[in-house]
């Protein structure tokens, strides 16, 4: 071995020093850059040559600049956030509509019902007084503007998801194209044999922010490219190589319809006639999967759920109310009018409820015919007590037969129950994910202070190279000192 | 396990929010005063409190309710008590002459005497609370015209006083002072004291016996006269019987709230102490948290690297 030779170690030990400080200066500029995986350099020693009859190494090589990454991990987080953004998404609107249920804090709906039969009590007890007769005027219109309210807080938050789904939607179209891009990046590198780790990562980010707004699945093929599928539905691809799709929403009687269109790059031009419509299956079983999942289910059934049980109360209170009205005589005249409604019979719902037009104070009708008292006088209370009576009597309600207050209070226990189970699942998903992404972290975090002790022993053995290379420059200017 | 700085703060973080929502919750509970201030709080103990609220404002519904019936009820009861007079009063009179009178004024004067008592039995009859005839039934028109004729219906003016009781407020002025509607014959002979008795019918045939000088009517007068006293008596018997029965159920119904509010406090009210106690362990605990999280972020190799 001469001493060429030890340039030639001395040289590699420089440039895989400086390889290694130049590695451990991007960890530490991108300590803080999301979705960053650390690199570490793996070296090994050169081919070993016989010199002198011994054998030895020629020096130090950089095998590869090593992506330190857990796949399993990814796919966990990925699975991870979709359930925590699905039930995020529910959790948003829960905590929205559980304000109008809550009758601890506020007198609500359920508060209204109550007076509403209280003042047809007070009315049985004066049933020709003007005070009385104007109380439950009054006291009903409240009742059926409560009504109202409901109905139009729940209808907005109905709306809101919606509207929601345009942007989730869209932002699901930019990540896709933004993966694609990515994709086609790695495949130039791989072309030219390049490091690809910073694509990657990269690549991984993308994968977990389409997996938080819909449910994925997503194939890493071996060129390091991402495929990515629908979970849900018929596993309509939208991601493949540089290939993407646009998912996109398209209003439809009153609601926004999801669609998507095939591959290509650039991705095809979005026909609602042609695309495969893909509202009912994108969020998975029982729209589970992803921030659209939840929105689509706060749209198409915890809503409709709710608004569904208040229409069912009010149209059973209208139908109840106008049933036993129509059978009493009010107070104007003579002759005193009667069979006539209480509550318009065409409003049942809780948001067309509404006080019959044609009915004033004396035409309430709070008398019944009895045998001495065949058109009811002004002090007759028989149909006023009836009315009252009303409030203790069982329904057939969908929930089972009960009163109205017991049908409400079981609604507003349920707003309860589900607006629970989802702050637990979410809280719970958030420390699931907390663990994941500590696991992550562990493993492709970057340690400013492990940096920092690498940089020292980096920038030690890059000194001690060059003190090689020092005394190897000396032995040969010796040696042609000799010859001088 | 390799700890980074990143996952060093992403804790912290992690728990100093923990620490802030658990504080949270208790200075709601604190400042509310409220145990459950939001149905997800405690969705099954939110059904019962609100079947508790519901409970409690059907029993303020059934006092006011009551409230109202003994009103009706104690002025009734005032008029029956005037009734119970006035008749004691014809009852004396006719007395006076059971045996006869030829004696021209005596006769006008116990004639005038009876006259001047039925009109006040019609007053009493025609008794207002507010504007609401007690004795007229359904009707609210003056239930007695001044001859004594009952324009009134003789039904039950009903309240409801709990869930599955009604009780009448009111007594029928028909059935009262005219016994029955139509009224009955007024008794005669044997018949003479028979219940239900007509009474002002009874009056107006005992002002005819007198002028006609007639002994046996007189004796029929007072024996239907007895029969007024025993009816009108009945009556205030049975209207002191409903006031001790609303009494009664006011009583009960306000045991009850008290119970239910006894119940519905001890679930919602908060217990200051205990919170108090609470909150100062997490805030102790959020303290030490946020100490140790501002050391251990400060700790870095670069202080030392030179």
């Amino acid at each position: 071995m001469g001493i060429s030779n030890l340039f030639e170690v001395a040289n590699t030990a420089v440039t895989a020093q400086r390889l290694a400080i130049e590695v451990a200066g991007e960890n530490i500029a991108n300590v803080n850059t999301d979705g960053y995986s650390r690199q570490q350099v793996i070296m090994t020693n050169k081919p070993v040559t016989t010199s002198n009859g011994f054998p030895l190494g020629t020096g130090v090589e950089v095998q590869s600049v090593r992506r330190s990454y857990d796949g399993m991990l990814q796919q966990q987080i990925v699975n991870g956030n979709s359930t925590y953004q699905q039930n995020l998404a529910r959790q948003t609107a829960l905590t929205q509509i559980q304000p109008s249920f809550n009758e601890l804090a506020t007198d609500g709906l359920g508060k209204a019902v109550d007076n509403f039969f209280s003042a047809w009590s007070d009315l049985s007890a004066n049933p020709q007084g003007t005070a009385e007769r104007q109380a439950l005027l009054s006291t009903t219109q409240v009742m059926v503007d409560n009504f109202h309210q409901m109905s139009q807080t729940l209808t907005g938050i109905q709306t809101t998801a919606d509207n929601q789904l345009v942007g989730i939607t869209a932002d699901v179209s930019e990540n896709a194209r933004g993966l694609a891009l990515v994709n086609s990046q790695i495949m130039a590198t791989n072309a030219v044999g390049g490091n690809a780790n910073e694509l990657l990562d990269q690549r991984d980010l993308l994968l977990r922010k389409l997996s938080e707004k819909i449910g994925i699945t997503s194939t890493l093929q071996s060129d390091g490219t991402a495929t990515v599928t629908l979970t849900g539905g018929a596993h309509e691809p939208l991601v493949s190589g540089n290939k993407y799709a646009t998912l996109y929403t398209n209003p439809n009687g009153g609601k926004n319809d999801i669609l998507i269109t095939g591959v290509g790059n650039p991705a095809p031009a979005a026909i609602p006639t042609l695309d495969a419509n893909v509202t009912t299956t994108i969020g998975g079983p029982g729209n589970s999967l992803g921030e659209l999942g939840g929105t689509l289910q706060v749209r198409d059934t915890i809503v409709p759920g709710y608004l569904g049980k208040v229409n069912e109360m009010a149209a059973q209170l209208v139908s109840a109310v106008n049933t036993q009205h129509q059978a009493g005589y009010g107070i104007d005249g003579p002759p005193p009018t009667n069979l006539h409604d209480f509550f318009l019979a065409g409003g049942t719902t809780a948001a067309t409820i509404s006080l019959d037009p044609a009915l004033t104070a004396n035409t309430i009708a709070a008398g019944l015919p009895t045998a001495s008292d065949p058109v009811p006088s002004s002090n007759n209370n028989g149909n006023a007590l009836q009315l009252a009576a009303l409030k203790n009597a069982s329904f057939g309600f969908s929930t089972g037969s009960t009163t109205f207050a017991g049908f409400y209070s079981s609604l507003v226990s349920t707003v309860g129950i589900d607006t629970q189970s989802a702050q637990n699942t979410t809280i719970q998903g958030e420390a699931f994910l907390k663990q994941l992404n500590t696991l992550q972290q562990s493993n492709s975090g970057v340690s400013l202070d492990e940096e920092l002790t690498n940089l020292t022993k980096y920038q030690q053995a890059f000194q001690g190279a060059a003190k090689v290379l020092n005394t190897a420059t000396e032995m040969l200017d010796t040696i042609l000192g000799l010859v001088r | 396990m390799r700890v980074t700085p990143g996952m060093t703060a992403d804790n912290a973080l992690y728990h100093l929010q923990q620490g802030r929502t658990a504080n949270d919750a208790l200075l709601e509970q604190i400042s509310s005063g409220l145990n459950i201030n939001r149905p997800s709080d405690d969705p099954l103990t939110t059904r019962q409190l609100l079947d508790l609220q519901d409970q409690i404002s059907s029993g303020e519904q059934y006092t006011s309710n009551i409230t109202k019936g003994k009103l009706l009820l104690n002025v009734t009861d005032t008029a029956l008590g005037g009734m119970a007079d006035t008749i004691a009063q014809a009852k004396k009179v006719a007395g006076s002459l059971s045996s006869g009178s030829s004696d021209p004024t005596t006769i006008a004067s116990a004639v005038s005497q009876l006259t001047q008592l039925k009109s006040q039995l019609i007053d009493y009859g025609n008794t207002q609370l507010g504007n609401q005839y007690v004795f007229g039934g359904f009707k609210n028109v003056q239930p007695f015209s001044s001859t004594g004729t009952f324009n009134g219906t003789d039904d039950s003016l009903d309240v409801q006083i709990t869930q599955s009781s009604q009780v009448s407020t009111n007594v029928s002025g028909g059935k009262l002072l005219r016994g029955g509607t139509p009224p009955p014959v007024v008794g005669t002979g044997a018949t003479a004291g028979n219940t239900p008795v007509d009474i002002l019918g009874s009056i107006d045939a005992l002002i005819l016996a007198i002028s006609g000088n007639n002994p046996s009517g007189i004796t029929d007068g007072i024996k239907n006269m007895q029969a007024a006293a025993d009816q009108v008596n009945a009556s205030i018997s049975d209207v002191a019987g409903r006031l001790t029965r609303l009494d009664n159920v006011q009583t009960m119904i306000t045991n009850n709230q008290n119970t239910l509010k006894g119940i519905y406090s001890d679930k919602q009210t908060v217990d200051y102490a205990k919170a108090g106690v609470e909150l100062s362990q997490q805030t102790t605990a959020f303290n030490a948290a946020l100490s140790a999280t501002s050391k251990i972020s400060q700790l870095s190799l670069l202080d030392y690297l030179k």
